[in-house]
């Protein structure tokens, strides 16, 4: 499965050009000055004598003042009354739930300092979303509110209460309507609590929005079969998969879990039975949902709906009004080709949009309808709760507030001054209102416009309950006691309310006792206690009723074109589309620093966003990477740099949402450009498409602080992949006995190592792998990695110890491009194909660094670990020379004790997060992937003192653990029956660098397309 | 040194203790009624009740010489259960005082031995009352006394001496003016020239012996050498450290005399890395009723926001106590007390030393990397027993042929065993 395909990571790359090739010829972009000094007049140069003198004297000094000093006195504090569960040392775990997901919290002398999934939990069985594991540094942020907020200034809970309580009353009794804006609201304990307060204040309506809208689908599904909901996509059941612009494995509803789904049609399981599914992807910008697909076929903005018209029409043999082919060969061809594959799945085939529009969404319907996908891929029984915003109401709260019929509107986790497409009428109309109330945890954009903030607590430190899907119920405990003087939400809303119900816990207990407990067969406190163990609720599923879709396409296909139309980008106009991102997602999390420096990830950019444009249009428009652009559409301009993105639809342009907040806090605060002024209102639903000006502004040029190229390869063979048949046709060869032997004879320098017992090694499935990254935050919590910042990444000198490197390769029409020559001689850069590779510490049996460490800091264990011994190193950075594989990291700053990165993690609350089973590192000490030796050393620990031997899966990577695709095993290869050891059996297995005879510890598995073929 | 402390002790002890029973003896001669009373009382009352002071039941003095009732008492002693279930009022008064806690019932007690009870009680308590409590307080102050006396009259003899020396400078002065003025009477200065000559002399001509010299260097250089490898190769040992404690809690009485077992203060050195200092709801297990007149025990009351009248906690005087850690082991390495303490079965005494002999505990082990590796080499693992080994083929051939298996050879030196 060698192949001699070339393999980059970016332009610069491929281009070979000055710039790059200068930085990649040095391990550190900037080296250390010795050459001038030593060139120059460094040695030769005098120093005075007074000056030499008063130096060694004050170092002399220096040292014995320092050396004089007797032991450090450390004072031990013990608990005054120890709680009985809490052993000093020992950490314990709690149930609770992030955004309906079921989860562990992990806290160490009463502080949270991990999130790790559930085992049973529905969505990732373990898996969780990188913003599931950096949710838990908002606990300890110090940009939160310290305490309620009265006109700005700081005030009391008692003094808010009665301010709250009389303007509530006075309002009653003028009868002003009372808004609740809150996000998508799935916990049934809330919406309780909001009918309470209804019931008290009956003018009181509860408007619901999502800044990333989902309404599109809502009134599609209300439209086509009289259900309102979101229904549970089940890709697990899908055979063939085609996506017009939704990046499901991303950012698109519930993705962690669909990366789940998704991965168990294409894991070893599914490779080997032949039974891998197909994913086809039609979208303008790069996702990375389409970046994973079989196939990814750009089209502009304008194209996807008339490109599901055609679909329709090649799947049902109608033909809609106005439809016409796409004019694009290939887009065309994809979906003739794509519309037979789906014809042929019926029953396993799934059809999914990105679009908000409704008649888009209708149409998406009509086409699932007629490949049965309803019950099967598409389950409307039990549907999804994690969106139930409605645009339209939002909308009229604007309105209404206008006229000044609203008398007061309170604001629970919802920022619509921020994310409001027309930000600046919202705040005016806001302006009319006599009380105005915010739940926010933060003094955002939102909470500065009203009168009162009411900050709520973080979720780990209050009682609540989620229900993210139909017969799925989670609850929130309190995992530490209120880091700041904040109050739950609910809480608030109860005393105001004047509810019978005093605490809030209190309400979440009757709630459950009053119907959930029951559904899970639970009853009383026993069953209370049982659901603190368990965390979850799940009830069986309900059975699928079949729906039929009778509406008639004609007027939405009308809809549809002439929406394409109107988006049809004309001479020098650009055609737009805002999307969201895979880490800082909507902009809530923008205050999150491990999330901001979680390389994005396609274009691998942190701490901004950008203008991405395909290299062809850039080159017309004469445009180069980071020039700054403004971009004038739906008239609003901003000014972002631009970044040539392969694999972009020509003539478009994609900007990320969640960036540009200007009251997020310390760490998000001016971080990119808000891009929710962008969206447009279209048919009763916010868009994030329209037609851009684009005008090059001149000047510097922006330098993101991107990671793509950061340690190359030189080229070199890294990636392997190959497609289904081929490895289908393979395999059989080989079990027939005629295949190529793959077998080399290695030749040793070294004696072997001893490993008696254990040997820890990794397999990595990049077939599984779908590049997320949520590996990487959760490595980061573990390992007590810093976050270095902007200016700090641009100079390559990140910390992380886990990358996911993202190769491109060229994929046109079935030909590889196999010569340098011939990629000159391509024209665009469309067809690129995307494989992610994780990327950390190989721990080589013979691994260079080890050789060439001068004072032994970095040594092999009997364990097959490569292990790194930061009290020993001295910084001469060697083997972060001589690693083939660019994983180690050097620390350039003590960045724990440096006022230039007070910002992240570095102060009195922050540092509350730290494992204290990992050392932090000290300026000038090299280090690396350690394979979480706490972890193993604990999981060892753990069985000698049950008196059992240690079993497979005991011992699992941080990593690992947080993979929803399940593409990271770890284990002891010793084992042969241990799971790591079957998955390094499959032939897919390889080695990177290999050749080289360093002998890794990592086995990585092909990448296996499920290609398209062309014979039709 | 601490031998024969222990054994200055242990004599003065016994010395103490017979004493203290030929006074009995002789207390028991002249009062039949109340040293019968005595022995009865310390047997059966004394885990419950004090005379002075409430404990777990109320202060027996003042309480029985104010109740004078006593047909009554004798019942509430022999069966107080059968006075409440009488619904008594008097009982019921006593009983709701007290949290409704029954006290035991003592049907096996005669009238006779209550009313040597009750005598004892009240004569003791009479005792008790009359003895002026200044009587105590002199003993305290005379026992600090020496310190705070001795301060004062060292501060006077400096003070005194000062004043001698000035005053003989003063008279020194003057004579020099007077053998200034008068220089006859200076003696002749060749004496002292002589002297100088014949020194200077010797020690020239010791420098002139090259053997000498050169030994002398060396011997210099040796011991200079030698003292800065040690002092260097100390720096930051910590050993013998001894700080002084916020509470002078003894390991030498409660390991050493009580035979407390260590796990029931530091359980966490068992399925921990962390000790564990107890939190003091441990201490108050027992010091709820031990020596709560004492003034380190009263430390723990103040810690706890304890009443010790009311027995009532008040939260927010609560302050923790802030010990003085002794064994700091850097933060770079790593270290789990349950590994060693339950995995490898080792003693405390091993790495913390006498223990049970400590009134103040100090850093035995140096605590050093050297030290650490060096057990390794040589303590054998506690295989035999932990079905954890049984895996590990070639170390389960080993233990089974009773052969050595040292931490060492199960990768105990390596890095990142320690370090991470």
């Amino acid at each position: 499965m060698e192949s001699n395909k070339k393999y980059w990571k970016g332009l610069e790359e491929l281009n070979n050009t000055p710039e790059f090739v200068e930085l990649n010829k040095h391990e550190f972009a900037e080296p250390v000055p010795i050459e001038e000094v030593l060139s120059g007049t460094g040695l030769t140069g005098k120093t005075p004598r007074r000056n030499f003198l008063k130096s060694v004297g004050f170092g002399i000094g220096a040292v014995s003042l320092a050396a004089c000093q007797r032991a450090p006195v450390h004072k031990s504090i013990p608990y005054l009354i120890k709680p009985e569960e809490v052993t000093p040392g020992v950490a314990n775990f709690y149930v609770s739930s992030f955004e309906g997901q079921a989860i562990l919290v992990k806290t160490r002398e009463g502080r949270p300092i991990k999130i790790e999934g559930n085992p049973g939990d529905l969505f990732g069985q373990g898996g969780i979303s990188s913003q599931a594991q950096a949710s838990l540094l908002g606990l300890y942020d110090t940009s939160r509110l310290k305490g309620p907020m009265q006109d700005g200034g700081d005030t009391g809970w008692n003094p808010l209460d009665s301010f709250v309580k009389a303007e509530l009353a006075a309002i009653k009794a003028s009868g002003k309507q009372i808004r609740l804006v809150t996000n998508s609201i799935n916990s049934p304990s809330t919406l309780g609590v909001i009918a309470a307060f209804a019931a008290e204040y009956p003018t009181t309506k509860h408007v619901t929005y999502d800044a990333v809208s989902y309404t599109g689908i809502i009134q599609a599904n209300q439209n086509s079969f009289g259900k309102a909901v979101l229904p549970h996509y089940r890709f697990d059941k899908a055979d063939i998969i085609v996506s017009f612009g939704a990046d499901f494995l991303g950012s698109w509803i519930s993705h962690s879990e669909f990366t789940r789904q998704y991965v168990t049609k294409r894991n070893e399981a599914a490779v080997k039975s032949g039974k891998m599914s197909r994913h086809i992807q039609f979208e303008s910008g790069m996702s990375l949902t389409g970046s994973n697909a079989d196939v990814r076929i750009p089209i502009k903005v304008s194209q996807e709906g008339l490109a599901l018209v055609n679909l329709y029409n090649e799947i049902t043999g109608t033909t809609l009004p106005g439809s016409k082919k796409l004019g694009n060969n290939i887009a065309d061809n994809a979906i003739m080709l794509a519309a037979k594959q789906l014809a042929a799945a019926k029953g396993r085939a799934v059809v999914v949009s990105g679009s908000n529009d409704v008649a888009v969404q209708i149409l998406v319907n009509a086409i699932n309808s007629a490949l049965g996908s309803y019950g099967n891929t598409i389950d409307l029984d039990n549907p999804s709760y994690q969106y139930k915003g409605n645009d339209a109401d939002l909308v009229a709260l604007v309105e209404e507030m206008k006229r000044g019929d609203v008398g007061a509107v309170f604001f629970l986790d919802a920022n619509p001054v921020y994310n409001y497409y027309q930000s600046s009428a919202f705040a005016d109309a806001l302006k009319k209102v006599r009380l105005r109330v915010s739940f926010a945890p933060y003094n955002d954009e939102t909470a500065a416009a009203c009168n009162i903030v009411a900050p709520t607590h973080h979720f780990l430190e209050s009682w609540g309950d989620e229900n993210a899907v139909e017969g799925f119920y989670t609850l929130i405990q309190p995992t530490i006691n209120p880091v700041y003087d904040t109050r739950k939400a609910e809480q608030s809303l109860l005393v105001w309310s004047n509810n019978a119900v005093k605490d809030y816990y209190t309400f979440v207990r009757n709630t459950w006792n009053n119907g959930i407990l029951a559904k899970g067969g639970l009853a009383g406190q026993n069953g209370w206690d049982t659901l603190l163990q368990n965390g979850f609720i799940k009830v069986a599923e309900k059975p699928a009723t079949p729906v039929t879709f009778s509406r008639d396409l004609n007027a939405v296909a009308q809809t549809i074109l002439a929406q394409g139309n109107k988006l049809t980008g004309g001479e020098g106009k650009l055609e737009l589309q805002v999307y969201e991102n895979t880490s800082v997602g909507d902009g809530k999390y923008a205050n999150n620093p491990w999330l901001q420096e979680l390389p994005e990830a396609v274009s691998k950019v942190t701490w901004d966003n950008f203008a991405a444009i395909a290299p062809k249009t850039a080159e017309e428009l004469k445009l180069e990477e980071g020039d700054l652009i403004k971009i004038t559409a739906n008239g609003y301009s901003t000014e972002l740099p631009v970044l040539l993105q392969p694999g972009q639809a020509q003539g478009t342009v994609s900007v990320a949402l969640g960036y540009g907040r200007t009251k997020a806090g310390k760490v998000g605060d001016g971080v990119g450009k808000n891009a929710y002024p962008f969206l447009v209102l279209t048919n009763g639903t916010f868009q994030g498409n329209a037609v851009a000006t684009i005008e090059a502004l001149g000047g510097d040029k922006v330098v993101l602080a991107q990671t793509q190229t950061h340690g190359s390869y030189e080229g070199r063979d890294i990636i392997r992949e190959t497609t289904l048949q081929e490895y289908l046709k393979k395999s059989e060869e080989k079990e027939h006995g005629h295949g190529e032997h793959e077998k080399k004879q290695t030749y040793d320098l070294w004696e072997a190592y001893d490993r008696p017992q254990y040997d820890w090694v990794m397999a990595i499935d990049l077939n599984a792998c779908t590049g997320c990254g949520a590996c990487v935050v959760a490595c980061n919590v573990e390992n007590n990695i810093p976050v270095v910042g902007r200016d700090e990444v641009r100079r390559r000198r990140e910390m992380h110890w886990i990358r996911i490197d993202r190769y491109y390769s060229f994929d046109e029409k079935g030909k590889t491009v196999t010569e340098e020559k011939e990629i000159d001689k391509l024209e665009d850069l469309d067809h690129v194909s995307v494989t992610y590779q994780p990327m950390l510490c190989q721990h080589c049996d013979h691994a260079p660094c080890e050789t060439v460490c001068p004072v032994l800091a970095t040594t092999h264990s009997s364990e097959g670990l490569n292990q790194m011994t930061y009290n020993r190193c001295v910084g001469t950075r060697y083997c972060a020379n001589n690693c083939p594989y660019k994983v180690r990291r050097f620390n350039w700053f003590n960045y724990w004790n440096d006022s230039r990165f007070e910002n992240y993690l570095q102060n009195d609350y922050t540092e509350l997060v730290l494992n204290p089973d990992v050392t932090t590192r000290f300026r000038g000490v090299m280090e690396k992937c350690s394979m979480c030796v706490q972890r193993i050393q604990a999981g060892k620990l753990n069985a000698k003192l049950q008196k059992r031997s240690l079993n497979d899966g005991d011992i699992k990577m941080a990593c690992q653990q947080t993979c929803s695709a399940n593409a990271i095993i770890f284990g002891n290869k010793n084992d042969p029956n241990s799971e790591v050891s079957k998955a390094l059996k499959s032939d897919r297995t390889y080695y990177v660098l290999e050749e080289l005879n360093v002998q890794p510890g990592i086995g990585y598995q092909t990448k296996v397309r499920n290609r398209l073929t062309t014979e039709a | 040194m601490r031998n024969i402390s222990l054994l200055f002790k242990q004599f003065s002890r016994s010395v103490l203790l017979i004493a203290g029973l030929t006074a009995l003896s002789f207390a028991a001669h002249a009062q039949g009624d109340k040293a019968k009373g005595e022995a009865l009382y310390k047997a059966k009352c004394t885990a419950c009740h004090k005379l002075d002071q409430r404990s777990t039941g109320p202060a027996l003095g003042p309480i029985m010489t104010s109740e004078t009732d006593d047909k009554w008492l004798t019942k509430w002693i022999q069966n107080n259960q059968a006075l409440i279930a009488a619904k008594d009022p008097k009982a019921l008064k006593v009983y709701n005082e007290y949290n409704q806690a029954g006290m035991t019932v003592f049907t096996e007690l005669s009238d006779g031995d209550v009313a040597n009870i009750i005598t004892y009680v009240r004569e003791e308590w009479k005792v008790m009352q009359e003895k002026p409590k200044g009587g105590a307080a002199t003993g305290e102050v005379a026992d600090s006394g020496p310190s705070s006396s001795m301060v004062f009259a060292l501060i006077g003899i400096i003070i005194v001496a000062f004043i001698v020396i000035l005053v003989l400078n003063r008279a020194i002065g003057t004579l020099e003016r007077l053998l200034l003025n008068r220089k006859d009477l200076l003696p002749a200065e060749e004496v002292t020239d002589v002297v100088a000559v014949d020194r200077f002399a010797t020690f020239r001509r010791l420098i002139k012996n090259k053997k000498l010299v050169f030994f002398v260097v060396l011997a210099g250089v040796v011991a200079f050498g030698s003292w800065n490898w040690v002092t260097m190769w100390n720096t930051g040992v910590q050993q013998g450290y001894q700080p002084v404690q916020p509470i002078a809690y003894s390991h030498e009485l409660h390991a050493g005399v009580m035979k407390i077992n260590c796990q029931y203060c530091h359980g966490g050195a068992y399925k921990s890395k962390n000790a564990t200092i107890p939190s003091l709801n441990v201490c108050m297990n027992c010091h709820k009723v031990v020596k709560t007149e004492s003034p380190e025990i009263q430390k723990i009351y103040t810690a706890l926001g304890y009443d010790p009248g009311t027995q009532k906690y008040d939260t927010t005087k609560a302050r923790p106590i802030q010990w003085v850690r002794i064994h700091n082991l850097p933060d770079l390495a790593y270290f789990n007390h349950s590994q060693h303490v339950k995995v490898a079965g080792l003693e405390c005494q091993n790495c913390h030393g006498p223990i049970q002999t400590m009134k103040e505990v100090y850093q035995y082990s140096p605590l050093t990397m050297k030290w650490c590796i060096q057990c390794h080499k040589r303590t054998n693992i506690n295989g035999l027993g932990n079905a954890y080994y049984d895996n590990m083929l070639e170390v389960h051939e080993k233990l089974k042929k009773g052969e050595k298996v040292t931490a060492a050879m199960m990768g105990g030196l390596e890095c990142a065993k320690c370090h991470y």
